[in-house]
C-alpha cells in the first residue's frame, strides 16, 4: 500500500506536473489518439450494426424452423406442403414467399416523402403460428383482428410500426403497390406488433396471405420456401423420410446456412475495415511514442535522480507505462463525442456498402454493444501502453551514477542500424512466401500477416536509411547549401532511432496511402474497364426489382415478346440472359445463361486464366461454362474441372473452359448458354435483356437509343413493373456504387493520414525543442538565425524525404499485396495494376510541407529563447 | 341446485363457433347473424347417408367423437376427436377473387382437438390441427357413389362410411387408431334434427348423434400400440347462426348407462350466474327410443370442484343430476365424479381457449333400479368468462 501511495505521489510530481506544463503537446497526441480510437470505434460500432440487424432479420423471418426446404435457383412448388404435413417428425411446416415490393409512385407523393421498397412476406397465417411469432395489435398473438381479412381479403396486409410510420399508414388505408400488369392497392388490416416477423427488416415489412402475394406476383403454385418444424421425438431416419419426398433440385437444409454464409461476408467486410481503421490508432501509437521517448530522454538527469533518492527501477518503468496507458484512458474518452458523431455518418455508408456488396441490410437501432466498447478501450489502451514500453525500458535503465555526470546521457541502447537494417530484409523477404500461404475462408490472415511484416520490415529499415543519406548527402549538401544544410545531414546521421521512430510513423502513413491510393485507383479502373466491355450495351430491360429480388423474377412474357417483335424489325441486337441465384456448397453465386452468339459479337469477357477463343466456341456450343474469378477463388474450381449444379431442376455437369473478371457480386458467376438452357428446361425464362443499336454515327445510334427507350417505356415500363436504363446510365451507375463503397474506406484513410502528419508534426517540434541547448550553443559560437533556420528545415526535409521514399517502396509492395493477396482472400478478384501517380506525386510535396511549416514554429519558439541563458542551463 | 333452461346440445356449438371466432380475431358470438350465410328455421330433412358429409354453405360444423375404452389388460382410456369445419367467406364471396387465383385460396378452415385420458397412468394428453381446406392439407368431403364420408386435417382423419367410423390422429406423444360402429341408427335432436338454440327461431342447428359405437382398435402411447375395445359418442351438428350474447359458458355431459339408456344434457351459464332457457338435452331408452328434454325436467348440483394449477380456474368437476321428464315416466338420479381431475385442454399457441373436457363415470338409480355407466363432461367459461357483446 506504501509503495502504491508513493508511486501515486511520484506520479503526480514527475508525470502530472510535467504534462500539465506542456499542455499543447499532450492536447496533440491525446487529439491523435482519439481520432484513431474514435475511427475503430465507430467502424466496428456501424458494421456491428448491420451484422446485428442482418441476422436479427433472417432469424425473424426464420422463426423456429430446425430445417427449411428450398430450391436453389428456384421455387419450391406448394404440392409438397401437404405430404410435408403428413411426414412423420413433422409438427409444423409453414411455406414463405417473399417479394421486395415498391409502394406506386403516387404515395410516395402522398406522404412526400420517397417511398422505399420494403419486403412483403407471403405466409398461410394459420401454418405459420407454430414457426414464427408475430401478432397484431389489437389481437393476441397469430391472431388475425379484424376477422378473416389476410384470408379473405386478397388485398389485406399488416404491416410492420415503422412502416406504418413512415408511409403514414394507419388501419384500413390504402397502399398502392405496382404489379405484374397493373398497380393494385392493399388495404392495411392492420399494424404488427413489436415482435418477431413485426421486428423484422427493422420493422419496414408487410405480411399478406400467401394466396395475396402469389396472385400480386404471379408466382401461382410455388413459394419460396418450406419451413419445418420438427417433433421433439423425431428422428434422423424422419428427417430423411421427409428427403426422400422432395424432387431432384429441391433440398432439406439447415435455415441458418444463408443466415452463416451472409454473416461470413459481413463478418469479413468487418475485419478488412477494422484493419483499416485500426492504422489510425496504429500511427497514434507512434505519437504516443514519439512524445514518451523523448520526455524520457530529456529528462534522464531527473530520473537519476530519482534513483539516487530510492526510487527503484520497476517503479519507474511503471511510470513511464502508466503515462502512455493514461494516454490511451484519456484518448479512449475523448473519442466518445468523436465516434458519436462519426458513427451517425458512417452507418449509412456501411450499411449501404454492405448492401450493394453482399446481402441486404436496413438498419434499425444501433447497439452498443459492452464487448465492442472494451474491444475499444483495450485496444486503444493496449496500443498507448504498448507505444510507451519502449522508453519505459530505456528510462528503467537510468543508473543513479547519471545523476552527477555532467554530460548526461541519452540512455538509449545503439543498435547498429545496419543489423536493424538486415533483419528488416528479411521481414521484407518474408512477405511474399507468407503471403502465398493457404487463408482460412473469407479470412485474408496471410495477406495480414505479410503486411505488418512489410511495415515492420520497412520501419526498421529507416535508420540505416537515414544513416546512409546522412553519410552520403551531407558532402553534397554542403556544395549546394553550405554549411547549415552540412550539420543537418550530420545530425540525420547521428540521431539514429531518435528520428527513425518519427520517420516509422511517416513510412506506415506513406505506405498505407500510396497502396490504397493505387488499389482503389487499379479498382476503379478495372471495374471501368469491364463494365465498358463485359457490360456493354445501348439499353438494358429488366424487372424493377430485380437486383433488390435476386433476379428470381423474370420478365414478363408480354415483355419478351415485345423484345422479339423489336428485334425482328432489325437494327437492334438483343441480348437476352437468364441470371438464376444458386448455391455451391454453402456458397451463393449466381448461373447467368447468356445468348453467347450475340455476346460474342457485342461483349467481350476479361478472360483472367484460359484460352479465351476456344472458351468462347465451347461456350457458344453449350460444351463448357465460364466462371467468374471470384467464383473460382471462392470454390477452388479452376479451368478444366466440371461445374456441376441443378438449375430449374435440371441437372447440368460441365466443364469450366476459363475464368473471367466480374464484380458484381461477391458470391461470383457461371455464365452458360441461354440457347443450351433452354434446351434443357424446354423454358423461354429471360431475367432482362440488353439491346445494341446499329448507327453509322455516334449521334445516329444515341438517337436510336432515345426512341426505342421511348417505345419500350410507352409499351413494357408503363404496363409492367420492368426498368428500361440506358447503357451510359447503368455503366454510370456502377461506378457510382463503386465511388460510394469506397468512401469509407477514403474517410479512413485521410484520418489516417490525419493523424501521421499530427504525428510528423509533434515529433519535429519535440526533436527541435529537445536540441534547445545544441542550437543556441551554436547560437552563442557564432550560427546567425537564418543558417539554423536552414539547418532545421533541410533536417526536416532529409526526414520526410527519407520517410517518403521508403513509405513510397513499402507502398507500392503493400499495393500488390493488397490487389493480389487480400482482395483475393476476402472477395475473390484482383484487378489490372494501375498505378495513381497524380495522387502519388501530389501527396509527396504536400506532406514535405506540413513537415516543413510544423517545424517553422518550434524554430521561432528555440531562437526565441535566450542563448545565454539555455548555456547556462 | 342448479335450474336449467330447454334446448338442444349447444355447448359443443357454441365452442366450435368460438374456437373458430377467437382465432379469426373476433367472437363469433359477437357478430349479428350474418345474411349471406343459408338459416335453419325449421325441419332439417335428415337423409343419411347424404347428411354425415359436410354442409360447405352453412358457417359451422362439427363431427365430434368421444369415448371410453380399456385395453386388453385392463387399462382405462379416455379419448376425444373432434373435427370442426369453418367457412370463412359467405356463399358466392369467391366470385370476387383474383384470376387467376392461388391454390391457397379456400372458403374453408378444418380445425380437430384431440385427447387422451390415461385414467389408470394419470395422464392427460391434448393436442390440436389446424389448415384451411386447400391443397390436400386440410378437408371435408363426401363420395356421391359410396356415401363415404371424409374429414382430415394433415394426417388426422375421420372416415364415416355406412359400417364405420375410422378414427385417426397422431398427436406428439399419442395417437388414436380407431374404429367405430354404430350400435344404433343416429339419434335426431330436438325436432327431428331442427335444434332450437335461442330466442328466437334462426337461432338453430341441425344436430343428430350416434350415442353408442362399438369402438376397437389402438391407442398409441409412449410409441406403442395399445389395443382397445369400449364405447364411443359422435355428434354432429352445423349451423350458421350466432350464439346468443351473455352466454358465459356451459357444461354439457354425454353419459352411457350400463343398462342400455344414454343421456345428453347441457347448461348454458348465463354471465348472471342463472341458465338461459335454451338448454335440455335428450334421454335414449335401451331401445333407441328418445325423449327431448325441456329445463324443467333437468336438475343439476355441483357436489366438488377442482382447482386446475395450471389455469387457476376452479371447475365443478362432481355433480349430481337429477332427470324426471314430463313427456315420460322415468327418473334418473346420477352422481358423477370425474375419472381423472385434470383433464383441462389448454390451447395458449393457437386458440387460447382453456376447458375442462374428460371422461367421467357415474353411478345412481333409474326407475328405483341401480345404474352405473361412463360418459364425458365438457366444461367451459371457468378459466374466464367468454365476452360475448352484441
Amino acid at each position: 500500500m506504501r509503495q502504491f501511495t508513493l508511486f501515486l505521489r511520484l506520479f503526480n510530481w514527475f508525470t502530472v506536473r510535467m504534462l500539465k506544463r506542456h499542455r499543447w503537446r499532450v492536447l496533440t497526441v491525446l487529439l491523435g489518439i482519439s481520432l484513431g480510437a474514435a475511427v475503430f470505434t465507430s467502424v466496428r460500432l456501424s458494421i456491428g450494426a448491420s451484422l446485428d440487424a442482418f441476422t436479427r432479420s433472417m432469424d425473424l423471418i426464420a422463426g423456429k424452423a430446425d430445417w427449411t426446404v428450398t430450391h436453389h435457383g428456384g421455387r419450391v412448388p406448394e404440392e409438397f406442403v401437404a405430404p410435408l404435413l403428413r411426414a412423420p417428425g413433422v409438427a409444423a411446416a409453414s411455406p414463405i414467399l417473399t417479394a421486395y415490393v415498391h409502394p406506386a409512385e403516387d404515395r410516395g407523393s402522398e406522404s412526400g416523402m420517397e417511398a422505399p421498397p420494403f419486403l412483403l412476406v407471403g405466409i398461410d397465417p394459420i401454418l405459420d403460428r407454430a414457426v414464427r411469432s408475430w401478432g397484431v395489435e389489437g389481437g393476441g398473438p397469430g391472431r388475425i383482428s379484424g376477422g378473416t381479412d389476410l384470408i379473405t381479403d386478397p388485398g389485406a396486409i399488416l404491416i410492420g410500426k415503422p412502416l406504418a410510420e413512415l408511409l403514414r399508414l394507419k388501419t384500413n388505408d390504402r397502399l398502392p403497390l405496382e404489379r405484374l400488369r397493373s398497380a393494385q392497392k392493399f388495404r392495411v388490416a392492420g399494424e404488427l406488433t413489436t415482435e418477431g416477423l413485426g421486428l423484422a427488416e427493422g420493422g419496414k415489412i408487410a405480411v399478406a396471405d400467401i394466396a395475396t402475394l402469389q396472385e400480386f406476383t404471379g408466382l401461382i403454385g410455388v413459394v419460396d420456401r418450406i419451413d419445418i418444424l420438427l417433433k421433439p421425438t423425431a428422428t434422423k431416419q424422419d428427417v430423411e423420410r421427409i428427403r426422400s419426398l422432395l424432387p431432384p433440385g429441391v433440398v432439406l437444409e439447415r435455415p441458418s446456412e444463408a443466415r452463416e454464409s451472409g454473416k461470413m461476408m459481413i463478418r469479413s467486410y468487418r475485419l478488412n475495415l477494422s484493419v483499416l481503421s485500426f492504422v489510425s490508432l496504429f500511427v497514434g501509437m507512434f505519437l504516443v511514442y514519439s512524445l514518451i521517448a523523448l520526455n524520457a530522454r530529456a529528462r534522464r538527469r531527473e530520473l537519476a535522480i530519482l534513483r539516487s533518492i530510492g526510487a527503484t527501477p520497476r517503479m519507474i518503468f511503471l511510470l513511464f507505462l502508466t503515462e502512455g496507458g493514461l494516454f490511451g484512458v484519456f484518448g479512449w474518452l475523448a473519442a466518445l463525442p468523436i465516434s458519436t458523431f462519426m458513427v451517425r455518418r458512417l452507418l449509412s455508408g456501411i450499411s449501404g456498402a454492405i448492401s450493394h456488396l453482399f446481402v441486404r441490410v436496413s438498419i434499425d437501432r444501433l447497439n452498443l454493444d459492452p464487448w465492442e466498447i472494451a474491444l475499444s478501450l483495450a485496444a486503444t489502451t493496449g496500443i498507448s501502453a504498448l507505444a510507451a514500453y519502449q522508453p519505459a525500458r530505456e528510462a528503467m535503465r537510468a543508473s543513479p551514477r547519471e545523476a552527477i555526470d555532467a554530460e548526461g546521457g541519452d540512455g538509449a541502447e545503439r543498435t547498429s542500424p545496419r543489423r536493424l537494417a538486415a533483419l528488416g530484409a528479411l521481414l521484407i523477404a518474408s512477405v511474399w512466401p507468407i503471403s502465398r500461404a493457404p487463408s482460412p475462408p473469407e479470412l485474408p490472415l496471410p495477406g495480414y500477416i505479410a503486411t505488418f511484416l512489410l511495415f515492420s520490415g520497412f520501419s526498421l529499415l529507416s535508420p540505416w536509411c537515414l544513416q546512409f543519406v546522412g553519410t552520403r548527402v551531407p558532402p553534397l549538401l554542403r556544395r549546394i547549401q553550405g554549411e547549415p544544410a552540412y550539420l543537418a545531414g550530420r545530425y540525420v546521421r547521428d540521431a539514429g532511432t531518435r528520428t527513425a521512430i518519427s520517420v516509422g510513423a511517416l513510412i506506415t502513413a506513406m505506405a498505407l496511402f500510396t497502396a490504397l491510393a493505387t488499389m482503389v485507383h487499379s479498382f476503379r479502373k478495372t471495374v471501368d474497364n469491364w463494365a465498358n466491355e463485359s457490360i456493354s450495351g445501348d439499353l438494358f430491360i429488366r424487372h424493377q426489382m430485380s437486383e433488390t429480388n435476386q433476379y428470381r423474377d423474370p420478365l414478363p412474357e408480354e415483355v419478351v415478346r415485345k423484345l422479339i417483335e423489336i428485334r425482328g424489325r432489325g437494327g437492334v441486337d438483343i441480348l437476352p440472359y437468364r441470371r438464376i441465384p444458386l448455391r455451391f456448397g454453402g456458397h451463393p453465386y449466381h448461373y447467368e445463361a447468356l445468348d453467347m452468339d450475340v455476346f460474342r459479337r457485342r461483349s467481350r469477357f476479361l478472360f483472367v486464366r484460359g484460352d479465351a477463343a476456344r472458351a468462347l466456341e465451347k461456350l457458344a456450343r453449350g460444351e463448357g461454362v465460364l466462371a467468374s474469378e471470384v467464383f473460382a477463388s471462392k470454390t477452388g474450381l479452376g479451368v478444366g474441372d466440371r461445374y456441376r449444379a441443378v438449375v430449374e431442376g435440371v441437372a447440368i455437369d460441365l466443364p469450366i473452359v476459363g475464368i473471367a473478371r466480374d464484380y458484381r457480386t461477391q458470391g461470383g458467376v457461371v455464365w452458360h448458354s441461354l440457347r443450351a438452357l433452354e434446351a434443357l428446361t424446354g423454358k423461354r425464362e429471360w431475367t432482362g435483356a440488353r439491346m445494341f443499336l446499329s448507327g453509322s454515327t455516334e449521334q445516329e445510334r444515341s438517337a436510336a437509343t432515345e426512341n426505342l427507350r421511348s417505345e419500350l417505356i410507352r409499351d413494357c415500363a408503363e404496363r409492367y413493373p420492368v426498368a428500361v436504363t440506358t447503357g451510359k446510365d447503368l455503366r454510370g451507375e456502377i461506378m457510382r456504387i463503386f465511388d460510394e463503397t469506397f468512401a469509407v474506406t477514403t474517410v479512413l484513410l485521410l484520418i489516417a493520414l490525419l493523424v501521421a502528419a499530427l504525428g510528423i508534426t509533434t515529433t519535429l517540434t519535440l526533436l527541435v525543442i529537445e536540441r534547445k541547448r545544441q542550437l543556441n550553443t551554436l547560437a552563442a559560437i557564432g550560427a546567425g538565425r537564418n543558417q539554423l533556420r536552414s539547418m532545421i528545415l533541410w533536417e526536416s526535409l532529409l526526414m520526410v524525404g527519407v520517410g517518403e521514399a521508403v513509405g513510397l517502396a513499402c507502398g507500392f509492395a503493400l499495393s500488390y499485396i493488397l490487389i493480389f493477396v487480400i482482395n483475393r482472400q476476402s472477395f475473390g478478384w484482383t484487378f489490372i495494376y494501375s498505378t495513381d501517380w497524380s495522387s502519388v506525386l501530389m501527396s509527396l510535396p504536400l506532406i514535405l510541407l506540413t513537415a516543413l511549416v510544423a517545424a517553422i514554429p518550434a524554430i521561432r519558439l528555440v531562437l526565441g529563447y535566450s542563448p545565454a541563458m539555455a548555456l547556462k542551463e | 341446485m342448479m335450474m336449467l333452461g330447454c334446448m338442444g346440445r349447444t355447448a359443443i356449438l357454441m365452442l366450435a363457433l368460438f374456437v373458430m371466432g377467437w382465432w379469426l380475431g373476433e367472437p363469433a358470438v359477437s357478430r349479428a347473424e350474418d345474411p349471406d350465410y343459408p338459416r335453419i328455421t325449421g325441419p332439417c330433412n335428415c337423409h343419411f347417408p347424404k347428411d354425415h358429409g359436410p354442409h360447405p354453405d352453412y358457417k359451422t360444423e362439427w363431427w365430434y367423437y368421444t369415448g371410453n375404452l380399456k385395453s386388453v389388460d385392463g387399462r382405462r382410456f379416455g379419448f376425444q376427436l373432434t373435427f370442426f369445419r369453418s367457412r370463412v367467406l359467405p356463399p358466392g364471396a369467391e366470385a370476387s377473387w383474383p384470376d387467376p387465383k392461388s391454390a391457397w385460396r379456400a372458403p374453408q378452415v378444418i380445425l380437430a382437438h384431440a385427447a387422451l385420458t390415461d385414467i389408470d397412468g394419470k395422464r392427460f394428453l391434448h393436442a390440436e390441427e389446424m389448415a384451411r381446406a386447400a391443397l390436400g392439407m386440410a378437408g371435408a368431403s363426401i363420395e356421391p357413389a359410396t356415401g363415404a364420408v371424409d374429414i382430415f386435417v394433415k394426417d388426422w382423419r375421420v372416415r364415416i362410411t355406412p359400417e364405420t367410423h375410422e378414427l385417426r390422429a397422431a398427436a406428439d406423444d399419442f395417437g388414436l387408431d380407431l374404429d367405430a360402429l354404430p350400435e344404433r341408427p343416429p339419434v335426431l335432436h330436438g325436432d327431428a334434427g331442427y335444434s332450437l338454440k335461442g330466442s328466437t327461431p334462426e337461432r338453430s342447428s341441425c344436430y343428430y348423434s350416434f350415442t353408442r359405437l362399438k369402438t376397437t382398435g389402438d391407442i398409441i402411447l409412449n410409441g406403442e400400440a395399445l389395443p382397445v375395445t369400449g364405447e364411443s359418442w359422435m355428434d354432429h351438428e352445423f349451423s350458421s347462426a350466432p350464439l346468443e350474447p351473455g352466454i358465459a359458458g356451459w357444461n354439457w355431459w354425454s353419459i352411457q348407462l350400463a343398462n342400455g339408456s344414454d343421456l345428453m344434457i347441457y347448461l348454458l351459464r348465463k354471465s348472471d350466474g342463472t341458465f338461459h332457457p335454451a338448454s335440455g338435452g335428450t334421454l335414449v331408452d335401451a331401445r333407441g327410443k328418445a325423449v327431448h328434454l325441456g329445463a324443467d325436467d333437468v336438475r343439476a348440483e355441483a357436489t366438488g370442484s377442482w382447482k386446475s394449477p395450471h389455469s387457476g380456474a376452479v371447475y365443478p368437476e362432481r355433480w349430481k343430476i337429477f332427470i324426471h321428464p314430463k313427456a315420460g315416466d322415468k327418473e334418473l338420479s346420477l352422481t358423477v365424479a370425474p375419472n381423472l381431475q385434470d383433464q383441462e385442454m389448454r390451447t395458449p399457441g393457437t386458440t387460447g381457449v382453456t376447458y375442462w373436457e374428460g371422461s367421467i363415470s357415474v353411478e345412481g338409480s333409474m326407475n328405483d333400479a341401480p345404474v352405473k355407466g361412463v360418459g364425458y363432461m365438457e366444461l367451459t367459461g371457468y378459466e374466464k368468462a367468454f365476452d360475448a357483446p352484441m
